[in-house]
């Protein structure tokens, strides 16, 4: 019973220091990379709360993604306040949100709900695209760099460059992992189990069901507001485009891939979908049909996930 | 009041190839329970497949609508194959992520095959003005609310007096009791395939003389064609024809009367309304079949 533990440890401490270390070793185009992999980590892992644990498939992460870096973009613009204080407002912002569709939307099962947050989704992204006046339409928001970190009055270190970015996505990204590995184990967390496996029989022993799925949605966007709005400073700007119906499709399918309901799955779902298509050579022109090819051999083929897979290999143990 | 029927004329051109679309939409969800998100390619494609047929091949009008059906029909195959063959008897999540990667593939092969630049249809029928009182529009547009009603009316008479029809609409009932009483699934689901696809196939290939054409169109029609279904009710061909022209129809208002912004935008906001009202949809019956 020991020995799997210290393993697990010694890899879990192993894989951290390669994480962090890894922008010695890589070019800045490998860094990037590894970077926009975090950030759909931070994605993946937030959706698996309401889509793997509480088993309502929502495709608006993208959205919800997107008001959180159009939060910190306006607030930057309008208001002038700085990474810091944009990144709670994004949190929240993002969250009440999640709540305005959750109310609604969680009334519905299956495809309607799953459609509902598409419209929600389209309608976010038409209203960043239209409005020009307060998201800049098609031009987007220029968004500054986040830089200077200071802690009582000295400088620690200023986040301008490439690899800044990456260690705050690193750290943010584990954050994102400790909270909802605290979450699932959580009694928040059996309640999202139990309305995803049965919501009839979990509302009849007296649980709260809207509660439970209301709260896994809004936790969900409320983590994706926070990516969103470390990714509008990555990226130097917001453009509607970053935040279409494509990203949510995708968000939901590296959750898929990996294996929802899953601690893992979500985390290797989102590395690997990034980070695949990237490394197969020269060939940039074909990462998108990649992609897609990859997609859709993955859910005919491993329609649990990998770490579904993995499980099932080993008994049928959940 | 002129402008008005303009207008109206405007969204029923429009809508007829949102009803095309959405009705093919919604035979193969309520048929086979599959959500295919490339259902919008099969409209790119089509409307790629007419354009090649008249500017290289300069093939008559009739001859291209051919090629157009045979093409989006081979296609729709090709996307049972992927999408429902290995796919049935899971949830429909399985269905839209696998479809979703359809949908990048046939988007990015386009790019890459095609390219990117937005191409126009001028055929010998958008030099053709026609007149019907104060409503004017060119013959190539006319043609999309006729094509409609045409094909519209050969589906239902398939549906209704064929075997085929039967078969299909014995599965849509009820797909275990379907197959123990003979209908050959695999068939019904390719044939239903077949005809979704050539309808957006045909929609796409008529509305390539009024909007440009290029790899990413299926984006915007697909969505589109997800509100119509909704609005109309799931697996709802009459409903999911009414609720395209309404669609159109509205669309083409709310431009002319409020703001050409918010056109794209009034079909989702009326279908978050529609479904916290009514979760089965304007002309819905229960759908859900869990």
């Amino acid at each position: 019973m020991k020995q799997p533990v210290i393993a697990f440890s010694v890899g879990a401490v192993a894989l951290v220091v390669l994480l962090v270390a890894a922008p010695f070793a890589a070019g800045g185009y490998e860094t990037n990379v590894l970077l926009q992999a975090l950030l759909y980590t931070m994605l993946t892992v937030s959706l698996n709360l309401v889509a793997g644990y509480a088993g309502q498939f929502s495709f608006s992460h993208g959205a919800f993604y997107g008001i959180g870096a159009y939060t910190t973009a306006i607030m930057g613009r309008d208001l002038g306040t700085g990474f810091w204080i944009n990144l709670p407002a994004g949190i929240v912002v993002a969250g009440l949100f999640g709540l305005l569709l959750g109310i609604p939307a969680l009334r519905l099962k299956g495809h309607f709900l799953a459609i509902v947050t598409i419209a929600f989704q389209s309608i976010v992204y038409l209203t960043l695209t239209q409005w020009v006046s307060v998201t800049g339409g098609q031009n987007g928001i220029a968004v500054p760099h986040i830089g200077a970190v200071g802690f009582g009055g000295h400088t620690l270190l200023g986040i301008t460059t490439l690899r800044g970015y990456y260690w705050l996505a690193l750290v943010m990204t584990a954050i994102v992992l400790f909270v909802s590995w605290r979450l699932v184990r959580s009694r928040i967390g059996r309640e999202w189990i139990a309305v995803r496996d049965d919501e009839t029989l979990a509302g009849a022993v007296g649980l709260d069901t809207m509660r439970a799925k209301l709260l896994a949605f809004v936790i969900s966007a409320a983590m994706a507001g926070a990516a969103g709005v470390l990714s509008a400073h990555v990226m130097q700007g917001v453009t509607p485009d970053d935040f279409t119906i494509w990203i949510s499709c995708s968000v939901v399918a590296m959750m898929v891939v990996g294996g929802r309901g899953t601690f893992v799955g979500p985390v290797l779902g989102a590395l690997l979908l990034t980070l695949l298509p990237e490394f197969l050579g020269g060939l940039a022109q074909y990462k998108m049909l990649i992609f897609g090819v990859l997609l859709v051999l993955a859910i005919t083929l491993v329609p649990e996930g990998i770490v579904g897979r993995v499980r099932q290999r080993r008994g049928g143990a959940r | 009041m002129d402008l008005f029927l303009q207008y109206l004329a405007n969204g029923i051109v429009v809508g007829s190839s949102y009803a095309l679309v959405a009705v093919g939409l919604t035979l193969v969800f309520g048929i086979l329970g599959v959500v295919n998100f490339a259902h919008g390619e099969f409209y790119m494609l089509g409307a790629y497949a007419g354009l090649t047929a008249i500017t290289v091949f300069h093939v008559p009008l009739p001859v291209a609508v051919a090629a157009v059906i045979v093409v989006s029909a081979l296609l729709g195959w090709g996307a049972e194959v992927i999408l429902h063959g290995p796919l049935k008897n899971r949830d429909a999540t399985s269905s839209i992520i696998s479809s979703f990667g359809l949908a990048v593939v046939l988007q990015n092969a386009a790019l890459i095959w095609i390219g990117p630049e937005p191409q126009l249809l001028q055929t010998s029928l958008s030099a053709i003005p026609v007149e019907i009182g104060p409503v004017f529009m060119p013959l190539q547009r006319l043609m999309l609310p006729i094509a409609t009603a045409v094909l519209l009316v050969a589906l239902h008479l398939v549906l209704r007096y064929t075997w085929t029809g039967r078969s299909l609409r014995a599965m849509a009932q009820h797909g275990t009791v379907a197959r123990l009483c003979g209908v050959r699934i695999k068939r019904v689901a390719i044939v239903t395939f077949m005809v979704a696809a050539a309808l957006a196939g045909v929609a796409g290939f008529l509305m390539s003389s009024v909007y440009m054409v290029h790899p990413l169109i299926g984006n915007m029609i697909v969505l589109k064609a997800f509100t119509v279904v909704i609005l109309g009710g799931m697996g709802q061909i009459g409903g999911a024809a009414a609720a395209g022209i309404l669609l159109g129809i509205t669309e083409s208002m709310t431009s002319a009367y409020l703001d050409n912004g918010l056109r794209d935008i009034v079909g989702f906001v009326i279908v978050i309304v529609v479904l916290l009202v009514r979760p089965n949809g304007l002309f819905g019956r229960k759908a859900d079949r869990s």
